[in-house]
């Protein structure tokens, strides 16, 4: 830098400029003024006086058309037939693209056979009939084999020379190639030797140059890829333990999907031989029907359908019994073989099996399980209840009282004085008052066998329960109270008229003996001049049909109450 | 001689006072320095190989202060044999520069092809002063360089060299990296005794042929001479390391979607029978009705990656390809028509940078060059920085190319943001400049320095607009009136800035 007759200020980062036009300053001031510094380009620095460069930079300095930096070209390629190397046609998608497949993964056979290879598969299928050639897809995936099973073989065979023997190679062929390929295997093996040999025991495709750690890899430049020296991390024992873990656990999931693909492959094995079989059968059945027909022997033609064979788990022929009762009667009582033509008719049956029978129904299922799950929270309580046994609560006023939680406890239906026939209680205490329990759904059924007078709504069965509150106080909890709310209509009409005077009760007509009305009057627990709808305990919105369940917690000293 | 004719035209050569003398087809060996004919004059050009063609024997010349891409392989016709050559002196290399030292006013870049063959861009960068390099510099060269592990095997080499030199050369080789060290080395130990004769030269070079030569002097010459890729034909500019059977083949194909690699025409037909693919293999995180973007790790995406290095290696001379791909994320822009999205150019970055680069190589591919899509691609470069937040700035060294191209989309930024400040008459610094930009302030100065309008007047720092900046200014927005430019629309871009873990941090396999 030029030394300088005034001391400039120290420019920084944060130094705030003023912005000018070169106009808008005298042009000698500006021209005397300019730092006429070396500026870094970021460049290096032998490339930097590089003479289209700088021509390039000066013309953008100076505002003249820019000056290119001239490079070897591109050209469009005229002797190539694009359409036919690339044919796929690609549709966008409406949505961004988002895939991780990798190049192995899209590009199928990891061989691509060459011209030579070409040369050699041309003379090999010279003179042979159609289905005798190779084809060239196929020649590639058993070279695949090779070059794969040299690879993870002889990892080192490009330096101690070794060449697996085609015993290896036509069993790792076996395994992974269709067996009609073994044979022209061992011809392609030859032609594959030869290559594998004329190419130092390297990969016959040429590949890229990978460090193999000797001195004159660093200066090699054809040598590229390398890996990055891992950080190493401090061993100790816990690491280890760690990575000893993780091995033995990689390693047993790796057995167990091994385990997983050989059984899947030993049952399509076993599908695809019972598929034989089946056609074997049919084709013996037709013989046998052609041979009838020749001979003019009549008779009934069972034998060529496929009977059922009798289930051997005795469930699954219940549930058939359960779904169709009338039709098990004409199966089942009969010997099976003497009952084609009933077994014909029905549809859907094409092999004579009725479909059914060996299904296990969803629904059967569901119940199954669902009762599985009762059971189960029935223990549950039980054991529960056994646990708390004997427990006192000593605590002065005890948060929630220790007895209470038994079955009996729970809400108990408060139609008994109504109906003739008491349901009997729910077993289990319902935690939430929202879903109904599988439990309630129970009672359900029972209500049902009992032929109590059918109720509309099942579930709004009025019901109450006990309970004791923080320091001592009682509750009652209701629900089931549906009628009450279904009286919205009215309620909204009563706001119409509704005047200050509160003496005056509104008289509803109805039927004194109207079950619902004797339900609801039952109900009443207390005087209605505590209106309802703000003093509700609970603000759930209310649905306006039968609601599963709703509660309300009365305390002793104000009472919120129902409706009228 | 160095501070005479050749000052105005330096870089190739050494500086030191070089046997002169006439040659002829026969005797002009690797190293030379002749004059060559190229584009119409002759120029001084230093002689990197030699090959026998059907015409004759052609040799690979570096002309004076062109770039490398221009390199090229001369029939002995171009030669200029009426002038002297300047031959290669390999075996005493130190003490002749040591002489050279303080007369080599200009001359950058003494490259003593044998000893020193700036097979690596470190290896070429001198002090272009001639004077004792400053070790800021060298450090500065030297981050360049990949792995630190690499440095300090060449301190330690240099260490053991110059025990066994003469001790009073203190700095000369201060920047020289493993190659170039380990060939001196060698060199020591094969050629110990003072310059051979002529003659001996001469004999030598029949006898041990002269087409054998060092080996980190094949990275400087081109190896794969023609490209098919797409529809396209490329005529690659720099070495890439593809395999080495392809350098004897005239023309590789590469598939332009899978950038897979054959030298064989009916190999490349059997892929492209079977590859599937049809766009970069990662996520799309830009589209708009010109390019798309896809984001690829290249942890995960190992081949695609390591063959769009390959790919770019040909036209990047300093990417450098000595490491696996595995730290760096992939930006790939790509056109869509009815046969996929074709890779247009595309930028890396490192997962996590040390020095805040956004950008680590950016390559738009020479078919789509001088199309806007550089800009484009260094738009969406700083794009990105701004999600994360971050300020952002291209790794360096830059190319010739680079530079240009981020040049001109730094100038038209700021020129639009000071245009704007000066018509508001508000002040601003170079820290909130490259705020709104999201670029380094170290850039933005640079950027107006370059520019030259940084002046200090009346005892203040003041930024000055030149007139013909704001008349190109106003020129290109009057076109873009008719004819928009294409700029990437960031509320098109969905990315969230990927975080990696622990595990996925650490780079060895």
């Amino acid at each position: 830098m030029p030394p300088r007759h005034v001391r400039q200020r120290k420019l920084t980062k944060a130094t705030l400029q003023q912005v000018l036009r070169e106009d808008q300053i005298e042009s000698a001031e500006y021209d005397s003024n300019q730092n006429h510094q070396h500026v870094e380009t970021g460049v290096e620095r032998h490339e930097e006086n590089e003479y289209h460069l700088q021509a390039a930079l000066a013309s953008t300095g100076g505002g003249k058309d820019s000056e290119e930096i001239p490079a070897p070209p591109a050209e469009k390629t005229v002797d190539i037939d694009y359409d036919a190397l690339y044919s796929l046609r690609f549709k966008k998608p409406a949505t961004y693209i988002r895939v991780s497949y990798t190049v192995e993964e899209v590009t199928g056979c990891q061989y691509d056979m060459d011209s030579e290879d070409d040369t050699w598969l041309q003379a090999y299928n010279q003179g042979k009939s159609a289905s005798q050639k190779l084809s060239e897809d196929d020649f590639e995936k058993i070279i695949e084999v090779f070059e794969d099973t040299t690879e993870n073989h002889t990892p080192f065979a490009a330096v101690d020379n070794t060449l697996i023997p085609f015993e290896t190679m036509s069993a790792q062929i076996k395994l992974r190639l269709p067996s009609k390929l073994l044979d022209i295997a061992e011809h392609v093996y030859g032609h594959w030797k030869d290559r594998k040999q004329a190419s130092g025991n390297k990969s016959i495709q040429p590949g890229l140059k990978f460090e193999i750690n000797k001195d004159d890899d660093d200066a090699d430049p054809y040598v590229c890829f390398r890996r990055r020296e891992v950080r190493q991390t401090r061993k100790t024992r816990a690491r280890d333990v760690q990575s000893v873990d993780k091995l033995k656990k990689l390693r047993k999931e790796l057995e167990e999907a091994r385990q997983l693909v050989a059984l899947t492959h030993s049952r399509e094995v076993q599908k695809q031989a019972m598929m034989l079989n089946e056609k074997t059968i049919f084709d013996q059945r037709y013989k046998v029907k052609v041979a009838k027909t020749k001979l003019g022997i009549k008779g009934d033609d069972e034998d060529f359908i496929n009977q059922k064979v009798r289930c051997s788990t005795t469930r699954i022929e219940i549930i058939a019994d359960l779904k169709q009762p009338q039709k098990r009667k004409s199966e089942f009582p009969q010997p099976q073989r003497t009952a084609p033509g009933t077994q014909l008719r029905l549809p859907g049956r094409s092999d004579g099996r009725p479909l059914e029978a060996d299904l296990i129904q969803l629904s059967e299922r569901i119940a199954e399980k669902e009762n599985m799950l009762q059971k189960e929270i029935e223990e549950k309580t039980q054991q529960h209840r056994r646990w708390n046994q004997g427990h006192v609560d000593l605590t002065r006023d005890p948060l929630s009282p220790a007895n209470g939680h038994g079955p009996e406890t729970g809400f108990r239906p408060a139609t008994a004085q109504y109906q003739y026939l008491m349901t009997p209680p729910s077993s289990v205490t319902s935690e939430s008052f929202d879903h109904p329990s599988p439990a309630q759904e129970k009672s359900e059924s029972f209500a049902f066998r009992y032929s109590s007078p059918p109720e509309e709504e099942p579930r709004g069965q009025p019901a109450y329960r006990r309970r004791i509150g923080r320091g001592g106080r009682l509750w009652i909890d209701r629900r089931g109270m549906s009628s009450a709310i279904k009286n919205d209509e009215n309620m909204s009409d009563r706001w119409k008229y509704d005047q200050d005077d509160e003496e005056e009760q509104p008289v509803y007509e109805m039927d004194p003996h109207d079950t619902n009305a004797l339900r609801f009057r039952a109900t009443i627990p207390f005087p209605p001049h505590f209106y309802p709808q703000h003093g509700r305990q609970d603000n759930r919105p209310r649905a306006p049909g039968p609601n599963p369940a709703n509660s309300r917690a009365i305390a002793p000293v104000q009472n919120p109450a129902a409706p009228p | 001689m160095a501070g005479g004719a050749q000052s105005q035209e330096p870089a190739v050569g050494s500086p030191a006072p070089k046997q002169k003398g006439k040659a002829t087809i026969d005797t002009l060996k690797i190293g030379c320095l002749a004059m060559v004919m190229k584009d119409g004059r002759t120029r001084r050009a230093e002689v990197l190989s030699i090959k026998e063609t059907k015409s004759g024997r052609q040799f690979y010349c570096n002309f004076d202060n062109f770039n490398k891409r221009l390199d090229e392989w001369v029939p002995a016709a171009r030669i200029d044999f009426e002038q002297e050559v300047e031959w290669p002196n390999p075996e005493l290399p130190k003490e002749a520069k040591k002489a050279a030292a303080p007369v080599a006013k200009k001359t950058t870049v003494p490259k003593k092809s044998q000893k020193r063959p700036a097979a690596t861009r470190e290896a070429s960068i001198m002090s272009a002063e001639g004077e004792t390099p400053k070790w800021s510099d060298s450090m500065e060269s030297q981050k360049a360089t990949p792995d630190a592990e690499g440095e300090d095997k060449v301190a330690l080499k240099l260490e053991l060299e110059r025990d066994a030199a003469t001790p009073n050369e203190e700095d000369d080789d201060a920047m020289d990296v493993d190659e170039a060290a380990i060939k001196a080395i060698k060199a020591k130990k094969e050629a110990p005794d003072p310059p051979q004769s002529r003659a001996e030269e001469i004999e030598k070079l029949r006898v041990g042929g002269s087409m054998t030569q060092n080996q980190a002097d094949i990275s400087r010459i081109r190896n794969i001479s023609k490209v098919q890729f797409g529809n396209y034909t490329l005529y690659p500019w720099y070495f890439s390391p593809y395999p080495e059977s392809f350098t004897q083949e005239d023309l590789m194909y590469i598939c332009e979607f899978c950038l897979c690699y054959y030298g064989d025409l009916k190999a490349f037909t059997r892929h492209r029978h079977k590859c599937a693919m049809q766009h970069p293999p990662g996520n799309e995180i830009y589209r708009d009705d010109y390019v798309s973007f896809f984001e690829i790790d290249g942890r995960r995406q190992r081949t695609w990656c390591r063959n769009l290095c390959l790919l770019s290696r040909m036209f990047l001379d300093h990417k450098s390809t000595y490491h696996d791909v595995d730290p760096f994320l992939f930006y790939v822009m790509t056109t869509r028509d009815e046969k996929g999205c074709h890779l247009v150019g595309y930028f890396s970055k490192e997962k996590e940078s040390a020095d805040g680069f956004n950008v680590a190589c950016i390559l738009t591919l020479p078919q789509f060059q001088r199309k806007g899509y550089g800009r484009l691609l260094i738009q969406f470069s700083y794009e990105l920085s701004k999600i994360e937040g971050k300020l952002g700035s291209p790794e360096k060294p830059l190319s010739d190319l680079g530079l240009l191209s981020y040049r001109q989309y730094w100038t038209e930024n700021l020129i639009e943001i000071l245009l704007d400040f000066n018509e508001r008459e508000d002040k601003v610094s170079t820290e909130a400049l490259a705020a709104l930009l999201a670029m380094t302030p170290g850039d933005v100065e640079s950027t107006l320095q370059a520019l030259q309008m940084q002046i200090y007047h009346k005892g203040e720092h003041k930024i000055v607009l030149p007139m013909h900046l704001i008349k190109r200014h106003e020129m290109l927005k009057e076109k873009q009136k008719t004819k928009p430019k294409r700029v990437i629309d960031p509320a098109r871009i969905q990315w969230k800035p990927p975080t990696f873990t622990a595990a996925q941090r650490t780079w060895g396999w």
